[in-house]
């Protein structure tokens, strides 16, 4: 313990590190949502929520998305003040990662998602910007007025994980629709996925691809 | 060539994500003196394995099999790479050579340059692998994809938000029902203004109409007005009123 009280001077543990390190995961995040825009792959998010920007990809409306992500985004800097643990599942994969893209889609800034160096530079700003607020919120609540308030934080991260879970069933109804050699094979691959214990959509998606690839939808 | 960009991209994405996790996880060990970045399963799930780097790879391998599978199925590497995947392989590779914690996982910067390592590794596998899929298995996933996430960004989004915010209590059912309506009428979707009556409902719960939730509630206000009248709602409202009214009173 000693040692870390030592040590807090030190880059590694600074306080003003931290804008740093939460810059450089935000870069790689936001980057990772410039691979999935462009080319389809390598977004650091679950299925059900890249499944949403997707969506907003093919439908040209984001609001859903944006406001899901910046939701999540929300609760977890307050959180994340609070406790001392910053979530990067909520505040960076959701909110950097999703919802700033979503907003800024929405808003028809399309370059800074295109251009790999224009997102890993965006991204950095972000996650800077995340860092430095979470700091500056640390010093005050430390000065005793503490917030009292988390605004519903939990309401709207309960709602948008319970919205993620109807992603798997809806999925196997979407393939039935497609044709029922497509259908059969995500029921079995969901069916194989609930077995080993992993989420039921991976495995639907997995088992219509199979099937489609064998019988394909003309 | 497609396939070379990709991969120097990945390499580039997963030496940032790895970098900031690594340190990110190594400093949860010392919050809250000092800010930590992760997760409190991703805490737990570290020390339980503590000190073997056999538990810690196997730990991260369980995750990388579905972190793949869910890769080829859609492109989303779940979030489990940067919380589970990287930190856990990182802290396996510092362990073999020196099984003492304090100064491999609980270290910034030994775990930020071997989750750098570990980072890019993934990043490039999970990428350049599902790349490599022919398109037509990719197009049946579209199809089966596209149409359910359109389902659930439509319609099931909405109702759960509606309903959780109904379930919170009175005051944010009430600004949830009148912000989602609205929002479904104006920016087509309902979640936006679901989100933001839960926030000003249980703001007012928590600690009544002080300033901020005054300035919040005049901030959405104006939120609701100028994407009305950006997305000209507001023409679109009145000749919807004018056209359809009964012909009693024309």
């Amino acid at each position: 313990m000693n040692r870390e009280i030592a040590s807090t001077k030190n880059f590694w543990y600074a306080d003003w590190s931290f804008p740093l390190f939460c810059g450089i995961l935000s870069a790689g995040i936001f980057a990772g949502t410039h691979m999935f825009y462009l080319y389809g792959v390598g977004a650091f998010n679950e299925i059900a929520f890249t499944a949403m920007l997707k969506s907003g990809m093919t439908t040209g409306d984001y609001g859903a998305v944006a406001a899901f992500g910046a939701s999540f985004l929300f609760a977890r800097v307050i959180e994340g003040s609070l406790v001392g643990i910053l979530d990067i599942g909520g505040a960076l994969q959701t909110g950097i990662g999703l919802g700033v893209p979503a907003l800024l889609l929405a808003g028809g800034y399309t370059f800074v998602i295109e251009n790999f160096i224009a997102s890993v530079i965006t991204g950095l700003i972000l996650g800077a910007m995340i860092g430095l607020i979470i700091i500056l919120i640390r010093k005050f609540t430390l000065n005793g007025n503490g917030v009292g308030s988390t605004f519903g934080a939990d309401v709207m991260m309960g709602a948008g994980n319970a919205s993620g879970r109807f992603l798997g069933p809806m999925i196997i109804l979407s393939a039935m629709v497609a044709s029922i050699p497509i259908g059969l094979g995500s029921l079995i691959g969901a069916l194989l996925f609930y077995l080993w214990k992993k989420p039921i959509t991976g495995g639907a998606i997995l088992g219509a691809m199979v099937f489609g690839g064998l019988f394909p939808i003309v | 060539m497609g396939i070379l960009i990709i991969a120097l991209k990945s390499i580039i994405i997963g030496g940032l994500c790895g970098f900031g996790v690594g340190a990110g996880a190594a400093r949860m060990f010392h919050a809250p003196t000092c800010q930590g970045m992760g997760a409190f399963r991703t805490l737990g799930e570290l020390n339980s394995c503590e000190g073997d780097p056999a538990a810690h790879f196997s730990f991260g391998l369980g995750f990388f099999f579905n972190a793949w599978a869910s890769s080829v199925a859609s492109g989303s590497f779940t979030q489990d790479v940067d919380h589970r995947i990287i930190p856990n392989w990182a802290a396996a590779l510092l362990m073999l050579k020196n099984r003492n914690v304090s100064q491999t996982l609980h270290n910034p910067k030994k775990m930020a340059f071997a989750s750098m390592l570990v980072g890019i590794l993934v990043v490039l596998f999970l990428n350049t692998t599902t790349s490599a899929i022919p398109e037509t298995l990719k197009t049946t996933a579209t199809a089966v994809l596209v149409p359910a996430a359109n389902l659930l960004v439509a319609t099931v989004m909405p109702v759960i938000f509606w309903l959780a915010a109904i379930d919170a209590g009175r005051r944010s059912g009430f600004w949830g029902t009148l912000f989602g309506g609205l929002a479904q009428l104006v920016m087509g979707n309902a979640v936006p203004g679901l989100v933001l009556g839960i926030l000003i409902g249980k703001g007012v719960d928590d600690s009544g109409w002080n300033r901020v939730m005054k300035i919040m509630l005049v901030a959405i206000i104006i939120l609701f007005l100028l994407s009305g009248y950006f997305r000209g709602f507001d023409m679109k409202m009145i000749k919807a009123f004018q056209t359809s009214l009964s012909y009693w009173f024309r």
